[in-house]
């Protein structure tokens, strides 16, 4: 392996940053996982942020809610949960809950883990999930629900060497993938989640793990120190390039060698459009949803200029073939959002990658811009995500194009009185 | 503690951030770990703010608390340099309001200047959105506010609009549309594009108007106490609300303009007020007394929101369209006693007080009202129930923040509350003719809501005991898995209007279990429709 970039490219700020706490996975983990209660042990402010900000509308039954600490539960020694988990019970019946933390919690320092464990039951284990904005960002927090998950998930014998892919893609995703790592020969253990909490995949001394989200470094490494589990390395599974080399590295986990430069070829050729938009074009990656080194990979190997790529953690050593890959591109972890904004002013960048809370305001300041929170919403993995990949990409750029320009008296002036 | 799962109100920071955002050269510093900035995507996404909001976070993160560093001073800085505001506003979230750090003397470490500089931190586990915009906005005022002379013309403040109000821009035109038909100006708004030298001279209005009991009241009462200045605080919601307002905003102008020794001014004529400048102020009066609406006379209204809407609407549904309000209600425990004050004598019962939406479902479930009128809850909430809504009342939602016109004050936003009463309640000839042939040339209707109850998101007394094959002839257990109904007895269900189809299903059903029937036939069902008056 390449020795990682070195460090007077890969720079680390003060993370002056506008972006979501860990709490942001309910939004996907509780559909992905349906048997599945999400608690958030928190306050109004967990409360609101996932009603408005995540958009999440209420339902007959949502399955998640927020045990809300209110004034007089501040002077309380531990919080008593006893009756809102008997009520999510009665009235979701899960196979599981997922016990999250927060910030004002763990603030209190109230002991979580002797919390989960006093409340679960045999039939309803209690799961604590660290997530709180103190130390999670946005998909950070997905990493904490697996690793709850692992005491869960069967012991594999040694010798059954199969693969267990790391992160929750939907299930058509999962189907695809699964259906690809069989036509190479390469057993399939599960997923990780699955979607079901009784359907968790065996790990073992002979399981490969193959990371599919690039934000899941610990629960990785920690099967790996419990269970012995080996972890590939290799890019991401997104793009024509991450996704050959991906699946190459897997099979050669496996003893397989496999050549997918035909394959990856012809993705280019399928998104030749796109890529012929995307040349030369200068792109920025905020830091949003810990995507970002995979997405500005592929957008490099596109042969777009990435001007900076932005990421609110970077972990040396699971993220070190996409840094490798980076190479010559200025990457910054916990970037100053306010020396971004002097950057992106100074150099005019085609399109910026960014959080819902600045995307507008980069849009009303000249420029074009993709929301990164779609990035964890599309199928954009492996050879079919390929096009979906593309596309994302592609899309602000074409559509900008097709609406009349019009100059700022026309389309902006006035339109805030915050405005100038 | 308890579990929740939708809030009307937002938080503290929530509030603080809707005043300093809608204002000019004024920047937020939330003391707050990493994401509790989450509001701004509310900004950037449903106002859509083109400009990024003035708002930064200075994160806590674990391992500071741990080592007892802060990175405020250095935020503090940082905003400063880069945007150079007039006044920094430093919060802190809810957990760092356990802390209980000495904000003031880190923002002060900053090197930035004192003046430019004010820590506003209420405690967050006592105060929700509304005290706090409330609290934030009578601060500053207090803070900047000086004497200065007079407007020459006779003028007003607008007080109280604030970043996120309920359709706040339309309402702003509307007041502006009628205030120039008055000759009356207006010297500031506040806080919604107001900067530090618009709070300064807030005192050279002639009077205040401050329409939200939410936000901009205790302004206006500061500004009454300090510089006399009078005001008028009632919110013109409906065509008798708006005239009442015009003449106290008259009344005031001229006990000043005497005082002054300068000429008063006169209500116009009242087709001045109206769009096109030749007609009615609002088609109100006239749409209400037509024929047709008086099928408005029984319809049984529910009324749910903040203070200020849900007054102004109970109001307008009672007397200016003469419907039959069978209860209302707030989410602001605070204005509850106001509320009651301003609706004595509108309410059948008791003052609705609660926060818990699923205790407002309930009771729309229970009674069923021909319209309700609450918040996007109350909308979600009814569309399960199949019950009519209109959304009346903040928190806004993406359908609250439309390009068009659509005030809900004066003149216009009668006419625009009118319209939404119309379209969203059945009404009118179309009701008779659809009681009168029942379901004849609507059947098109029927697939849609046999779809929408046979996913079963629609929860209780869905179609789907219809459409099962009851095939034996036998009774088939109804959606709600309560109450079995025989195939004839179905049948006539069928012939009932649809939009009332699930009531009718239902009382039918209270109905049996009170007399003891276990089953639906044709005779309960009959003698049910006799029992509840057809």
């Amino acid at each position: 392996m390449m020795p990682v970039s070195s460090d007077c490219q890969n720079l680390k700020e003060d993370n002056v940053t506008q972006s979501f706490c860990g709490l942001a996975c309910v939004g996907w983990l509780y559909q992905k996982i349906k048997d599945s209660f999400f608690l958030v042990l928190g306050t109004h402010t967990c409360a609101h942020f996932l009603q408005n900000a995540l958009g999440m509308m209420i339902f007959a039954k949502p399955r998640f809610g927020v045990a809300l600490i209110e004034e007089m539960d501040l002077a309380r020694e531990e919080p008593k949960l006893e009756q809102i988990i008997a009520e999510i019970r009665r009235d979701h019946n899960p196979s599981v809950i997922f016990l999250l933390s927060s910030c004002t919690p763990e603030v209190m320092k109230v002991d979580f883990k002797g919390l989960a464990h006093s409340l679960s039951s045999e039939e309803t284990p209690v799961l604590f999930v660290p997530a709180s904005g103190l130390v999670f960002n946005f998909t950070q927090a997905e990493d904490s629900v697996l690793q709850a998950l692992v005491p869960y998930c069967p012991e594999a014998p040694a010798g059954d060497k199969k693969v267990v892919f790391v992160g929750s893609v939907n299930d058509m995703t999962a189907d695809d993938m699964r259906a690809e790592a069989e036509q190479l020969g390469i057993p399939v253990g599960g997923f990780l989640p699955e979607s079901r909490f009784d359907r968790l995949p065996a790990v073992g001394p002979d399981t490969v793990l193959a990371p599919i989200q690039p934000y899941l470094s610990r629960v990785c490494s920690r099967l790996s120190r419990e269970r012995g589990a080996q972890v590939l390395t290799s890019l991401f599974p997104f793009g024509p390039d991450g996704t050959r080399a991906f699946w190459e590295d897997l099979a050669a986990m496996f003893g397989k060698t496999v050549d997918l430069a035909d394959r990856e070829k012809a993705a280019w050729q399928k998104i030749g459009e796109q890529t012929a938009l995307l040349r030369g074009k200068k792109i920025f990656l905020t830091a949003d949803t810990m995507m970002e080194l995979p997405l500005a990979r592929f957008l490099k190997h596109a042969g777009a200029d990435v001007v900076e790529c932005s990421s609110a953690y970077i972990n040396k050593k699971f993220h070190a073939r996409e840094l490798e890959a980076l190479d010559g591109v200025r990457v910054v972890e916990q970037p100053n959002f306010h020396r971004q904004l002097e950057e992106v002013k100074r150099t005019r960048p085609d399109m910026i990658v960014t959080s819902l809370m600045t995307a507008n305001p980069f849009v009303g300041n000249g420029f074009v811009v993709k929301w990164s929170m779609e990035f964890t919403l599309m199928s954009i993995h492996s050879w079919s995500g390929v096009f979906t990949l593309a596309n994302l990409f592609v899309a602000p750029l074409l559509r900008r194009k097709s609406l009349p320009e019009f100059d700022d008296s026309v389309w902006l002036e006035g339109v805030m009185p915050s405005s100038k | 503690m308890r579990l929740a799962f939708w809030l009307y109100e937002g938080t503290a920071l929530h509030g603080v951030s809707r005043v300093t955002n809608s204002m000019k050269g004024v920047h937020t510093v939330y003391h707050a770990p990493q994401g509790d900035d989450y509001i701004t995507a509310t900004y950037t996404m449903l106002e859509r703010t083109p400009d990024f909001p003035k708002l930064s976070i200075s994160v806590v993160r674990g391992q500071d608390l741990a080592r007892g560093t802060s990175r405020l001073p250095g935020t503090v800085k940082q905003v400063d340099e880069h945007y150079n505001p007039e006044l920094i506003v430093v919060a802190p979230s809810c957990s760092t309001a356990l802390l209980q750090e000495d904000l003031a003397q880190m923002a002060r470490s900053s090197g930035v200047a004192d003046e430019k500089i004010m820590v506003y931190a209420v405690n967050p586990f006592r105060v929700s959105e509304n005290e706090a915009a409330e609290g934030l906005f009578t601060e500053l005022v207090k803070r900047y506010a000086a004497d200065c002379p007079k407007t020459e013309k006779p003028s007003v403040n607008l007080l109280g609009f604030t970043s996120l109000g309920f359709h706040l821009r339309a309402n702003l035109t509307s007041l502006r549309r009628m205030l120039a038909t008055l000759g009356v100006e207006v010297n500031v708004t506040a806080p919604w594009g107001a900067g530090v030298s618009d709070l300064k001279r807030l005192p050279a209005a002639w009077i205040n108007i401050a329409p939200y009991r939410e936000i901009g009241c205790n302004a206006a009462a500061y500004l009454k106490e300090t510089f006399g200045m009078p005001s008028v605080t009632e919110a013109p919601i409906g065509v008798l609300a708006t005239t009442r307002w015009l003449k106290a905003i008259i009344e005031e102008i001229n006990r000043i303009a005497a005082e002054r020794g300068v000429p008063p001014i006169a209500m116009p004529e009242m087709r001045k007020f109206s769009l096109d400048g030749q007609s009615a102020p609002s088609g109100v009066p006239w749409f209400a007394r037509t024929a047709d609406m008086e099928s408005f006379s029984n319809k049984r209204a529910f009324v749910f929101g903040d203070a200020t809407q849900v007054v102004g609407v109970v109001k307008f549904l009672k007397a200016e369209l003469g419907m039959k309000i069978i209860g209302a209600g707030t989410y602001l425990a605070s204005q509850a006693d106001w509320v009651r004050s301003q609706l004595q004598g509108y309410l059948p019962g008791e003052l609705m007080v609660t926060d818990k939406f699923q205790e407002v479902a309930q009771f729309i479930e229970d009674e069923m009202p021909e319209l309700v009128c609450g918040t996007q809850m109350e909308r979600h909430s009814c569309r399960k129930l199949d019950a009519p809504c209109m959304v009346i009342s903040p928190p806004t939602h993406i359908e609250n923040h439309l390009l068009g016109y659509y005030p809900f004050f004066g003149f216009d936003g009668a006419d625009v509350i009118a319209d939404r009463v119309y379209t969203s309640a059945k009404l009118g000839l179309e009701k008779h003719l659809i009681d009168f042939f029942g379901d004849a040339g609507l059947e098109y209707e029927e697939p849609e809501t046999a779809t929408v109850s046979s996913n079963g998101t629609a929860g209780a007394h869905g179609e789907e005991a219809v459409s099962s094959p009851a095939a034996a002839g036998a009774a088939a257990p109804s959606a709600s898995g309560e109450m079995g109904w025989t195939d004839e007895a179905e049948k006539m269900l069928n012939k009932v209007p649809f939009f009332v189809r699930k009531k009718v299903r239902k009382n039918t059903e209270n109905f049996a279990r009170e007399i003891g029937e276990p089953l639906i036939s044709a005779d309960v069902f009959r003698k049910a429709k006799e029992h509840l008056g057809g």
